[in-house]
Protein backbone atom coordinates (compact mmCIF):
# COMPACT_ATOMS: atom_id res chain seq x y z
CA UNK A 1 0.00 0.00 0.00
CA UNK A 2 1.20 3.32 -0.48
CA UNK A 3 1.20 5.78 2.53
CA UNK A 4 0.92 9.16 1.26
CA UNK A 5 -1.99 11.67 1.34
CA UNK A 6 -1.98 13.16 -2.11
CA UNK A 7 -3.53 16.67 -2.66
CA UNK A 8 -4.13 17.82 -6.10
CA UNK A 9 -2.96 21.43 -7.06
CA UNK A 10 -3.83 23.57 -9.70
CA UNK A 11 -0.73 25.91 -9.17
CA UNK A 12 2.62 26.77 -8.02
CA UNK A 13 1.33 29.15 -5.12
CA UNK A 14 -1.06 26.60 -4.34
CA UNK A 15 1.33 23.96 -3.90
CA UNK A 16 4.04 26.32 -1.59
CA UNK A 17 0.19 27.29 0.62
CA UNK A 18 -0.31 23.26 1.38
CA UNK A 19 3.78 22.65 1.58
CA UNK A 20 4.25 25.44 3.91
CA UNK A 21 0.79 24.57 5.85
CA UNK A 22 2.84 21.05 6.41
CA UNK A 23 5.43 19.72 8.60
CA UNK A 24 6.87 15.95 7.57
CA UNK A 25 8.18 14.30 4.60
CA UNK A 26 6.64 15.99 1.11
CA UNK A 27 6.91 15.14 -2.56
CA UNK A 28 5.76 16.41 -5.62
CA UNK A 29 4.17 14.27 -7.98
CA UNK A 30 4.83 14.45 -11.63
CA UNK A 31 4.35 11.73 -13.63
CA UNK A 32 4.81 9.16 -10.88
CA UNK A 33 6.88 6.64 -12.56
CA UNK A 34 9.25 7.01 -10.30
CA UNK A 35 7.49 8.30 -7.25
CA UNK A 36 4.73 5.21 -6.95
CA UNK A 37 7.02 2.58 -7.91
CA UNK A 38 9.58 3.63 -4.73
CA UNK A 39 6.66 4.31 -2.52
CA UNK A 40 5.19 0.74 -3.77
CA UNK A 41 9.03 -0.76 -2.88
CA UNK A 42 8.73 0.58 0.91
CA UNK A 43 11.71 3.01 0.26
CA UNK A 44 9.68 6.18 1.17
CA UNK A 45 8.35 7.31 4.57
CA UNK A 46 4.55 8.19 4.61
CA UNK A 47 4.46 11.55 3.29
CA UNK A 48 2.16 14.47 2.12
CA UNK A 49 2.43 14.20 -1.67
CA UNK A 50 1.30 17.18 -3.46
CA UNK A 51 0.00 16.13 -7.12
CA UNK A 52 1.37 19.20 -9.45
CA UNK A 53 0.45 17.08 -12.67
CA UNK A 54 -1.82 19.71 -13.69
CA UNK A 55 -0.43 22.87 -13.26
CA UNK A 56 -0.79 24.79 -16.48
CA UNK A 57 2.59 26.89 -16.19
CA UNK A 58 4.60 24.10 -15.82
CA UNK A 59 3.43 22.57 -19.38
CA UNK A 60 4.92 23.33 -23.05
CA UNK A 61 8.28 23.62 -25.30
CA UNK A 62 8.83 27.32 -25.97
CA UNK A 63 10.91 28.98 -28.91
CA UNK A 64 12.20 32.01 -26.42
CA UNK A 65 14.56 33.40 -29.31
CA UNK A 66 17.74 32.85 -28.23
CA UNK A 67 16.86 29.65 -26.41
CA UNK A 68 14.27 27.24 -26.22
CA UNK A 69 12.21 26.46 -22.97
CA UNK A 70 11.04 22.76 -21.85
CA UNK A 71 8.07 22.84 -18.98
CA UNK A 72 9.52 20.29 -16.04
CA UNK A 73 6.01 18.55 -16.77
CA UNK A 74 6.70 17.72 -19.93
CA UNK A 75 6.72 14.30 -21.03
CA UNK A 76 9.27 12.18 -22.35
CA UNK A 77 6.57 11.25 -25.51
CA UNK A 78 6.38 15.20 -26.04
CA UNK A 79 9.97 15.42 -26.00
CA UNK A 80 10.63 13.21 -28.51
CA UNK A 81 8.08 13.93 -31.59
CA UNK A 82 8.46 17.94 -30.79
CA UNK A 83 9.40 19.67 -33.80
CA UNK A 84 11.76 22.10 -31.89
CA UNK A 85 13.40 19.24 -29.72
CA UNK A 86 14.53 17.51 -33.02
CA UNK A 87 15.97 20.79 -34.69
CA UNK A 88 18.00 22.05 -31.78
CA UNK A 89 18.18 19.07 -29.60
CA UNK A 90 18.19 15.63 -31.36
CA UNK A 91 20.20 14.10 -28.90
CA UNK A 92 17.09 14.61 -26.34
CA UNK A 93 14.46 13.79 -28.40
CA UNK A 94 16.93 10.32 -28.99
CA UNK A 95 17.44 9.90 -25.57
CA UNK A 96 13.35 10.32 -24.89
CA UNK A 97 12.25 8.04 -27.41
CA UNK A 98 14.43 5.34 -25.48
CA UNK A 99 12.96 6.01 -22.20
CA UNK A 100 10.77 2.57 -20.34
CA UNK A 101 8.35 1.74 -23.08
CA UNK A 102 5.28 3.74 -24.73
CA UNK A 103 3.10 3.70 -21.59
CA UNK A 104 6.39 5.60 -19.39
CA UNK A 105 6.66 7.74 -21.64
CA UNK A 106 3.60 8.98 -21.96
CA UNK A 107 3.25 10.05 -18.14
CA UNK A 108 7.09 10.34 -17.19
CA UNK A 109 8.51 13.77 -17.23
CA UNK A 110 11.59 15.70 -17.68
CA UNK A 111 11.08 17.25 -14.19
CA UNK A 112 10.68 13.91 -12.85
CA UNK A 113 13.90 12.29 -14.08
CA UNK A 114 16.08 14.90 -13.21
CA UNK A 115 14.11 14.93 -9.77
CA UNK A 116 14.99 11.29 -8.99
CA UNK A 117 18.69 11.86 -9.86
CA UNK A 118 19.37 8.87 -10.92
CA UNK A 119 22.98 8.35 -12.96
CA UNK A 120 21.60 6.15 -15.41
CA UNK A 121 18.56 9.31 -16.14
CA UNK A 122 18.53 9.16 -20.22
CA UNK A 123 17.45 12.66 -20.42
CA UNK A 124 19.41 13.98 -17.88
CA UNK A 125 22.01 12.40 -19.83
CA UNK A 126 21.09 14.19 -23.03
CA UNK A 127 20.40 17.63 -21.31
CA UNK A 128 24.59 17.74 -20.20
CA UNK A 129 25.40 18.12 -23.77
CA UNK A 130 23.28 20.95 -24.55
CA UNK A 131 24.38 23.51 -21.91
CA UNK A 132 21.23 23.45 -19.98
CA UNK A 133 19.52 25.78 -17.22
CA UNK A 134 17.31 23.89 -14.63
CA UNK A 135 15.15 26.76 -13.33
CA UNK A 136 13.84 26.76 -9.86
CA UNK A 137 11.43 28.07 -7.41
CA UNK A 138 10.82 28.21 -4.09
CA UNK A 139 8.46 30.05 -1.73
CA UNK A 140 11.31 32.54 -1.01
CA UNK A 141 11.41 33.14 -5.35
CA UNK A 142 12.81 31.72 -7.97
CA UNK A 143 16.66 30.98 -9.35
CA UNK A 144 18.38 29.54 -12.27
CA UNK A 145 21.16 27.11 -12.07
CA UNK A 146 23.66 25.08 -14.49
CA UNK A 147 22.12 21.54 -14.81
CA UNK A 148 25.58 20.33 -13.98
CA UNK A 149 25.64 22.04 -10.37
CA UNK A 150 22.16 20.15 -9.57
CA UNK A 151 23.06 16.84 -8.96
CA UNK A 152 25.32 15.82 -6.10
CA UNK A 153 25.30 12.04 -6.11
CA UNK A 154 22.88 9.15 -6.66
CA UNK A 155 19.58 10.40 -6.12
CA UNK A 156 20.62 13.53 -5.02
CA UNK A 157 20.22 17.58 -5.67
CA UNK A 158 20.64 20.81 -4.06
CA UNK A 159 16.66 21.10 -4.50
CA UNK A 160 16.06 22.92 -1.18
CA UNK A 161 12.98 21.64 0.56
CA UNK A 162 9.58 22.81 -1.13
CA UNK A 163 11.44 23.68 -4.42
CA UNK A 164 9.63 22.94 -7.64
CA UNK A 165 11.82 22.39 -10.81
CA UNK A 166 10.00 24.88 -13.24
CA UNK A 167 11.47 23.83 -16.31
CA UNK A 168 14.73 23.96 -18.42
CA UNK A 169 16.52 25.81 -21.28
CA UNK A 170 19.29 25.70 -23.46
CA UNK A 171 20.61 27.82 -26.48
CA UNK A 172 19.73 27.32 -29.93
CA UNK A 173 22.85 25.93 -31.99
CA UNK A 174 21.90 26.10 -35.92
CA UNK A 175 22.86 22.63 -37.80
CA UNK A 176 23.03 20.63 -34.27
CA UNK A 177 23.38 17.11 -34.91
CA UNK A 178 23.24 14.29 -31.65
CA UNK A 179 22.30 11.32 -30.77
CA UNK A 180 21.74 9.05 -27.49
CA UNK A 181 22.75 5.86 -27.07
CA UNK A 182 22.64 3.27 -24.50
CA UNK A 183 23.27 -0.42 -23.44
CA UNK A 184 20.69 -2.60 -21.39
CA UNK A 185 19.40 -5.09 -20.33
CA UNK A 186 16.87 -5.66 -23.69
CA UNK A 187 15.72 -2.95 -25.20
CA UNK A 188 12.61 -1.59 -24.05
CA UNK A 189 11.98 -1.37 -20.06
CA UNK A 190 15.92 -1.64 -18.76
CA UNK A 191 17.92 0.75 -16.94
CA UNK A 192 20.69 2.25 -18.50
CA UNK A 193 23.96 0.02 -17.83
CA UNK A 194 26.05 2.14 -19.69
CA UNK A 195 24.81 5.52 -21.90
CA UNK A 196 25.80 8.43 -23.77
CA UNK A 197 24.79 11.69 -25.40
CA UNK A 198 26.90 13.52 -27.90
CA UNK A 199 25.78 17.62 -29.23
CA UNK A 200 27.26 18.98 -31.69
CA UNK A 201 27.41 20.67 -35.15
CA UNK A 202 29.50 20.06 -38.23
CA UNK A 203 31.00 22.52 -40.60
CA UNK A 204 33.07 21.81 -43.57
CA UNK A 205 33.90 18.62 -42.20
CA UNK A 206 34.84 19.87 -39.03
CA UNK A 207 33.35 19.21 -35.24
CA UNK A 208 32.62 22.13 -33.42
CA UNK A 209 30.54 22.73 -29.86
CA UNK A 210 31.60 19.05 -28.90
CA UNK A 211 29.66 18.01 -25.76
CA UNK A 212 29.71 14.20 -24.09
CA UNK A 213 27.82 12.91 -21.68
CA UNK A 214 28.43 9.86 -19.72
CA UNK A 215 25.16 8.33 -18.28
CA UNK A 216 25.36 5.20 -15.54
CA UNK A 217 29.43 5.26 -15.04
CA UNK A 218 29.50 7.81 -11.74
CA UNK A 219 27.50 8.89 -8.69
CA UNK A 220 25.64 11.89 -11.54
CA UNK A 221 26.04 11.99 -15.11
CA UNK A 222 29.38 13.27 -16.14
CA UNK A 223 30.64 14.82 -18.85
CA UNK A 224 33.83 13.53 -21.34
CA UNK A 225 35.84 16.85 -20.71
CA UNK A 226 39.22 15.27 -22.46
CA UNK A 227 37.07 13.65 -25.85
CA UNK A 228 35.28 17.08 -25.75
CA UNK A 229 38.84 19.14 -26.08
CA UNK A 230 40.58 16.60 -28.50
CA UNK A 231 37.53 16.66 -30.89
CA UNK A 232 36.98 20.08 -31.31
CA UNK A 233 37.95 21.33 -34.75
CA UNK A 234 39.07 18.34 -36.20
CA UNK A 235 37.98 16.55 -39.43
CA UNK A 236 35.58 13.91 -38.44
CA UNK A 237 36.94 10.58 -40.05
CA UNK A 238 37.35 6.90 -39.14
CA UNK A 239 41.06 7.53 -37.00
CA UNK A 240 39.78 10.26 -35.16
CA UNK A 241 36.10 8.12 -34.16
CA UNK A 242 38.83 4.93 -33.00
CA UNK A 243 40.96 7.59 -31.14
CA UNK A 244 37.81 8.90 -29.28
CA UNK A 245 36.94 5.28 -28.31
CA UNK A 246 40.28 4.71 -26.72
CA UNK A 247 40.68 8.21 -24.81
CA UNK A 248 36.68 8.19 -23.94
CA UNK A 249 37.88 5.07 -21.54
CA UNK A 250 40.33 7.43 -19.60
CA UNK A 251 37.46 9.42 -18.46
CA UNK A 252 34.69 7.71 -16.58
CA UNK A 253 35.23 5.99 -13.05
CA UNK A 254 32.61 3.44 -13.67
CA UNK A 255 30.90 1.36 -10.63
CA UNK A 256 30.36 -1.87 -9.96
CA UNK A 257 26.81 -2.39 -9.35
CA UNK A 258 23.94 -5.33 -10.02
CA UNK A 259 23.53 -4.24 -13.17
CA UNK A 260 26.87 -4.66 -14.71
CA UNK A 261 30.86 -4.66 -13.85
CA UNK A 262 33.34 -1.79 -14.30
CA UNK A 263 35.20 -3.28 -16.82
CA UNK A 264 32.35 -3.69 -19.08
CA UNK A 265 31.23 -0.06 -18.52
CA UNK A 266 34.18 1.06 -19.37
CA UNK A 267 35.37 -0.76 -22.87
CA UNK A 268 31.21 0.11 -23.65
CA UNK A 269 32.01 4.01 -23.12
CA UNK A 270 34.71 3.54 -26.20
CA UNK A 271 32.07 1.49 -28.50
CA UNK A 272 29.32 3.91 -27.71
CA UNK A 273 31.82 6.77 -28.48
CA UNK A 274 32.49 5.40 -31.91
CA UNK A 275 28.62 4.51 -32.66
CA UNK A 276 27.52 8.00 -31.78
CA UNK A 277 30.74 10.19 -33.72
CA UNK A 278 29.88 7.29 -36.93
CA UNK A 279 25.80 8.37 -36.40
CA UNK A 280 26.74 11.65 -36.28
CA UNK A 281 28.70 11.60 -39.32
CA UNK A 282 25.72 9.67 -41.74
CA UNK A 283 23.35 12.80 -40.63
CA UNK A 284 20.60 13.21 -42.85
CA UNK B 1 -3.47 11.28 8.18
CA UNK B 2 -3.21 8.50 5.64
CA UNK B 3 -6.83 7.57 4.87
CA UNK B 4 -7.82 11.23 3.63
CA UNK B 5 -10.47 10.90 1.17
CA UNK B 6 -10.44 12.55 -2.14
CA UNK B 7 -13.69 13.41 -4.55
CA UNK B 8 -12.18 12.80 -8.49
CA UNK B 9 -14.17 13.67 -11.55
CA UNK B 10 -13.42 11.96 -14.71
CA UNK B 11 -15.00 10.44 -17.61
CA UNK B 12 -15.07 6.81 -17.58
CA UNK B 13 -15.77 4.91 -21.01
CA UNK B 14 -17.93 7.94 -21.75
CA UNK B 15 -19.86 8.66 -18.58
CA UNK B 16 -18.97 11.02 -16.33
CA UNK B 17 -18.32 9.70 -12.86
CA UNK B 18 -17.35 10.86 -9.51
CA UNK B 19 -15.85 8.90 -6.61
CA UNK B 20 -15.04 9.50 -3.61
CA UNK B 21 -11.60 7.28 -2.72
CA UNK B 22 -8.63 7.55 -0.22
CA UNK B 23 -5.95 9.81 -2.36
CA UNK B 24 -3.44 7.23 -2.12
CA UNK B 25 -5.45 5.17 -4.30
CA UNK B 26 -4.63 4.20 -7.82
CA UNK B 27 -7.02 4.55 -10.46
CA UNK B 28 -6.04 0.39 -11.11
CA UNK B 29 -7.35 0.11 -7.57
CA UNK B 30 -10.41 2.20 -8.24
CA UNK B 31 -11.44 0.63 -11.34
CA UNK B 32 -11.42 -2.86 -10.18
CA UNK B 33 -12.53 -2.31 -5.89
CA UNK B 34 -14.74 0.42 -6.29
CA UNK B 35 -16.22 0.46 -10.02
CA UNK B 36 -16.39 -3.55 -10.72
CA UNK B 37 -14.47 -2.83 -13.65
CA UNK B 38 -12.42 -6.14 -13.44
CA UNK B 39 -11.12 -6.31 -16.79
CA UNK B 40 -7.89 -4.50 -16.25
CA UNK B 41 -5.69 -6.45 -14.79
CA UNK B 42 -2.62 -6.01 -12.41
CA UNK B 43 0.66 -7.90 -13.30
CA UNK B 44 3.88 -6.10 -11.92
CA UNK B 45 1.55 -3.14 -10.11
CA UNK B 46 5.15 -1.48 -11.38
CA UNK B 47 5.11 -0.37 -14.91
CA UNK B 48 6.62 -3.02 -16.14
CA UNK B 49 4.12 -5.42 -17.75
CA UNK B 50 1.01 -3.13 -18.98
CA UNK B 51 -1.67 -5.85 -18.41
CA UNK B 52 -3.40 -2.44 -16.33
CA UNK B 53 -3.05 -0.53 -19.24
CA UNK B 54 -5.75 1.97 -20.25
CA UNK B 55 -6.25 5.40 -22.21
CA UNK B 56 -5.95 8.48 -20.52
CA UNK B 57 -7.02 11.13 -22.97
CA UNK B 58 -6.63 8.46 -25.85
CA UNK B 59 -2.69 7.86 -24.64
CA UNK B 60 -2.03 4.29 -23.04
CA UNK B 61 -0.87 4.34 -19.67
CA UNK B 62 -0.27 2.05 -16.61
CA UNK B 63 -3.07 2.75 -14.50
CA UNK B 64 -1.10 0.83 -11.51
CA UNK B 65 1.12 3.47 -11.32
CA UNK B 66 -1.78 6.51 -12.01
CA UNK B 67 -2.52 7.78 -8.79
CA UNK B 68 -6.81 8.53 -8.49
CA UNK B 69 -6.22 12.51 -8.51
CA UNK B 70 -3.86 12.83 -11.16
CA UNK B 71 -7.75 11.47 -13.18
CA UNK B 72 -9.33 14.44 -12.33
CA UNK B 73 -11.16 15.53 -15.34
CA UNK B 74 -9.29 13.09 -18.12
CA UNK B 75 -11.26 10.73 -20.37
CA UNK B 76 -10.41 7.31 -19.21
CA UNK B 77 -11.36 4.68 -21.52
CA UNK B 78 -10.95 0.36 -20.36
CA UNK B 79 -11.68 -2.24 -21.82
CA UNK B 80 -15.19 -2.73 -20.77
CA UNK B 81 -15.20 0.31 -23.11
CA UNK B 82 -14.52 -1.14 -25.95
CA UNK B 83 -16.60 -3.99 -26.43
CA UNK B 84 -18.39 -6.89 -24.49
CA UNK B 85 -19.41 -10.81 -25.21
CA UNK B 86 -22.19 -9.97 -27.14
CA UNK B 87 -20.72 -7.36 -29.42
CA UNK B 88 -16.42 -7.41 -28.93
CA UNK B 89 -14.28 -4.62 -30.87
CA UNK B 90 -13.04 -6.21 -34.04
CA UNK B 91 -9.94 -6.22 -32.24
CA UNK B 92 -10.94 -7.98 -29.56
CA UNK B 93 -12.43 -10.39 -32.02
CA UNK B 94 -8.89 -10.54 -34.06
CA UNK B 95 -7.33 -11.66 -30.89
CA UNK B 96 -10.08 -14.65 -30.40
CA UNK B 97 -9.94 -15.61 -33.89
CA UNK B 98 -6.02 -15.67 -34.28
CA UNK B 99 -5.34 -17.25 -31.10
CA UNK B 100 -3.41 -14.70 -29.40
CA UNK B 101 -4.93 -15.68 -26.18
CA UNK B 102 -3.82 -18.41 -24.60
CA UNK B 103 -4.42 -17.60 -20.51
CA UNK B 104 -5.80 -13.92 -21.24
CA UNK B 105 -3.72 -12.18 -18.38
CA UNK B 106 -2.15 -10.06 -20.81
CA UNK B 107 -5.07 -9.40 -23.68
CA UNK B 108 -7.16 -6.46 -22.04
CA UNK B 109 -3.79 -4.68 -21.56
CA UNK B 110 -2.33 -5.05 -25.27
CA UNK B 111 -6.06 -5.09 -26.22
CA UNK B 112 -6.02 -1.50 -25.30
CA UNK B 113 -2.52 -0.64 -26.89
CA UNK B 114 -3.48 -1.61 -30.05
CA UNK B 115 -6.65 0.74 -29.89
CA UNK B 116 -4.49 3.42 -29.13
CA UNK B 117 -2.00 2.48 -32.24
CA UNK B 118 -4.92 2.09 -34.64
CA UNK B 119 -6.42 5.16 -34.04
CA UNK B 120 -3.39 7.01 -34.43
CA UNK B 121 -2.13 4.73 -37.49
CA UNK B 122 -4.33 3.20 -39.05
CA UNK B 123 -2.22 1.23 -41.38
CA UNK B 124 0.57 -0.02 -38.96
CA UNK B 125 3.75 -2.03 -40.19
CA UNK B 126 5.00 -4.73 -37.88
CA UNK B 127 7.87 -2.52 -36.71
CA UNK B 128 5.48 0.07 -35.88
CA UNK B 129 3.41 -2.51 -34.26
CA UNK B 130 6.31 -4.27 -32.18
CA UNK B 131 7.38 -0.93 -30.87
CA UNK B 132 3.52 0.31 -29.89
CA UNK B 133 3.30 -2.85 -28.14
CA UNK B 134 6.79 -3.04 -26.43
CA UNK B 135 5.47 -2.08 -23.04
CA UNK B 136 3.11 -4.84 -22.95
CA UNK B 137 4.18 -8.33 -21.96
CA UNK B 138 2.83 -11.81 -22.69
CA UNK B 139 4.45 -14.91 -21.49
CA UNK B 140 1.87 -17.36 -23.48
CA UNK B 141 1.68 -16.52 -26.95
CA UNK B 142 4.93 -15.55 -28.48
CA UNK B 143 4.06 -12.35 -29.63
CA UNK B 144 3.34 -13.67 -33.25
CA UNK B 145 -0.20 -14.42 -32.71
CA UNK B 146 -0.50 -10.98 -31.28
CA UNK B 147 1.24 -9.19 -33.71
CA UNK B 148 -0.52 -10.93 -36.11
CA UNK B 149 -4.07 -10.03 -34.59
CA UNK B 150 -3.26 -6.23 -34.51
CA UNK B 151 -2.52 -6.65 -38.36
CA UNK B 152 -5.92 -8.16 -39.26
CA UNK B 153 -7.94 -5.65 -37.07
CA UNK B 154 -6.31 -3.02 -38.85
CA UNK B 155 -7.60 -4.22 -41.50
CA UNK B 156 -11.19 -4.35 -40.67
CA UNK B 157 -11.34 -1.63 -38.49
CA UNK B 158 -10.32 0.28 -42.01
C1 LIG C 1 9.08 0.49 -15.95
C2 LIG C 1 9.92 1.73 -15.87
C3 LIG C 1 10.93 1.95 -16.82
C4 LIG C 1 11.73 3.09 -16.75
N1 LIG C 1 12.68 3.27 -17.71
C5 LIG C 1 13.46 4.37 -17.67
C6 LIG C 1 14.46 4.59 -18.67
O1 LIG C 1 14.63 3.79 -19.60
N2 LIG C 1 15.22 5.70 -18.58
C7 LIG C 1 15.06 6.63 -17.57
O2 LIG C 1 15.78 7.61 -17.55
N3 LIG C 1 14.13 6.44 -16.61
C8 LIG C 1 13.33 5.34 -16.64
N4 LIG C 1 12.38 5.16 -15.67
C9 LIG C 1 12.27 6.12 -14.57
C10 LIG C 1 11.21 7.23 -14.75
O3 LIG C 1 10.18 6.83 -15.60
C11 LIG C 1 11.79 8.53 -15.27
O4 LIG C 1 12.83 8.96 -14.45
C12 LIG C 1 10.73 9.65 -15.38
O5 LIG C 1 11.25 10.69 -16.15
C13 LIG C 1 10.31 10.18 -14.04
O6 LIG C 1 9.37 11.21 -14.25
P1 LIG C 1 8.00 11.30 -13.43
O7 LIG C 1 7.32 12.53 -13.86
O8 LIG C 1 7.24 10.04 -13.54
O9 LIG C 1 8.58 11.46 -11.95
P2 LIG C 1 7.86 11.30 -10.54
O10 LIG C 1 7.81 9.88 -10.17
O11 LIG C 1 6.60 12.08 -10.48
O12 LIG C 1 8.96 12.05 -9.65
C14 LIG C 1 10.28 11.56 -9.51
C15 LIG C 1 10.99 12.37 -8.40
O13 LIG C 1 11.19 13.71 -8.81
C16 LIG C 1 10.47 14.61 -7.97
N5 LIG C 1 9.86 15.59 -8.87
C17 LIG C 1 9.14 15.33 -10.00
N6 LIG C 1 8.80 16.47 -10.61
C18 LIG C 1 9.29 17.48 -9.85
C19 LIG C 1 9.24 18.92 -9.95
N7 LIG C 1 8.67 19.53 -10.99
N8 LIG C 1 9.84 19.64 -8.98
C20 LIG C 1 10.47 19.03 -7.93
N9 LIG C 1 10.53 17.69 -7.79
C21 LIG C 1 9.96 16.93 -8.73
C22 LIG C 1 9.46 13.77 -7.23
O14 LIG C 1 9.14 14.31 -5.98
C23 LIG C 1 10.19 12.45 -7.11
O15 LIG C 1 11.09 12.48 -6.05
C24 LIG C 1 11.54 4.03 -15.70
C25 LIG C 1 10.53 3.82 -14.76
C26 LIG C 1 9.73 2.69 -14.83
C27 LIG C 1 8.65 2.47 -13.82
S1 LIG D 1 0.53 -3.97 -13.50
FE1 LIG D 1 0.85 -2.01 -14.27
S2 LIG D 1 2.47 -2.33 -15.61
FE2 LIG D 1 2.35 -4.25 -14.64
S1 LIG E 1 -1.95 -14.90 -22.90
FE1 LIG E 1 -1.07 -15.45 -21.01
S2 LIG E 1 0.22 -13.75 -20.59
FE2 LIG E 1 -0.44 -13.36 -22.56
Amino acid sequence: MIQAVVKRVKSIPEAFEKASGHSGPLYYLAGGTDLVCKAKDRLLPPALWLDISGIEELTGIKDEGDSIHIGSLVTHTALSEHPLIKKYAPALSDAASQVGSPQIRNRGTIGGNSGNASPAGDCVTALYTLDTTIHLECPAGPRSLPLEKFFTGPGKTVCKEKEIITGFSFPKKEGARGCFLKLGQRKTLAISKVSLALSCTLEVGRLHDVKIALGAVAPTVIHAPRCEEMLAGKELNDSLIAESGTLIQTESCPIDDLRSTEGYRCKMTGVLMERALKKVALWK
Amino acid sequence: MLSEKVKVSFILNGSPVEVEVPSHHTLLEVLRERLNLTGTKEGCGKGECGACTVLMNGEPVCSCMLMITQVEGAEILTIEGLGDLENPHPIQRAFMENGAIQCGFCTPGFIMTAYALLMKNPNPDRKQIKEALSGNICRCTGYMKIEEAVMNAAREVK
